[in-house]
């Protein structure tokens, strides 16, 4: 059993990867549907397509929310449990919908909105359990690099 | 059939992929500075990790078998199809891992499961 202060921290971090990714996302979908508005893609000139995209200031932005998102996800899972981080990061769905739905203007069906609250009751259900339950083999770095070659 | 089959093949290779990072990340250990110092010798040992490899393949694989089924099949049927990730994940961690999941833990990933599933719905 973790520390609240662990805990917190944990749930912190995940809601922080949680934002990036949706801003990612959003960042992504928005730069993606500008280029395609301008002129319509033909994915045979890809290298065309290529320069297009890195001159889309949102789509770099994007990726690098990704990372960020990445980053953060892969640090969560070296502190907590798989079966933790699994279901807690699906809230990133809450907000997709969320953000599709404000910055977007897509509109969102009502089955959407019965998902949204279903993922909401199951990620409080699984936040409430204690984030980790493995035991982490606390070797020096320089021990384990040994071992892994 | 092959819908099903690439289906199972994208699962298995997203939940593997979630193993296999998480595996890597135990074996490099806590991460608890976000100095850039301290991330980059964390990326450069991530990058030599053989698990953290193993994962960037089947998230590969997992990324290739989602745009080839999206060439034959409609996004609303594969993405709540593939929500399944979140149940076998949960296995995964239970039987590979070694994860202890409370009764709790399940009945919250199974509704998260069938929330995604919804969600996906157009």
């Amino acid at each position: 059993m973790r520390t609240r202060t662990e805990q917190t921290e944990i749930i912190a971090l995940l809601g922080i990867a949680i934002v990036s990714q949706a801003i990612g996302n959003v960042l992504l979908s928005q730069g993606m549907k500008s280029i395609s508005e301008a002129s319509p893609l033909v994915w045979s000139d890809w290298g065309v397509i290529f320069l297009r995209v890195l001159d889309t200031p949102s789509i770099p932005f994007g990726v690098g929310f990704l990372i960020i998102f990445f980053v953060l996800f892969a640090t969560t899972l070296s502190r907590a449990d798989l079966s933790f981080v699994l279901p807690a990061i699906s809230s990133e769905v809450i907000v997709n919908v969320a953000c599709a739905n404000y910055f977007l203007q897509e509109t969102v069906s009502a089955t959407r909105w019965l998902g949204v609250v279903l993922i909401s009751i199951g990620v409080v259900l699984v936040v409430r359990s204690s984030p980790k339950t493995f035991g982490i083999e606390r070797e020096p770095v320089v021990a384990w690099e040994k071992v892994d070659r | 059939m092959i819908t099903a089959l690439m289906i199972a093949i994208i699962v298995l290779a997203d939940a593997a992929a979630d193993v296999f990072l998480t595996k890597g990340m135990r074996q490099i250990g806590e991460v608890t500075s976000f100095s850039p110092r301290e991330l980059f010798a964390v990326a450069a040992r991530a990058l030599s990790n053989r698990h953290v490899l193993a994962s960037m393949l089947f998230m590969a694989m997992h990324l290739t078998g989602f745009l080839i089924v999206l060439s034959w099949a409609d996004l609303s049927f594969v993405f709540p199809a593939t929500a399944m990730v979140y149940v076998v994940g949960t296995l995964a961690a239970k039987f590979v891992l070694g994860e202890t999941i409370s009764a709790h833990r399940w009945a919250g990933t199974m509704l998260v499961c069938l929330g995604v599933g919804l969600v996906s719905i157009p």
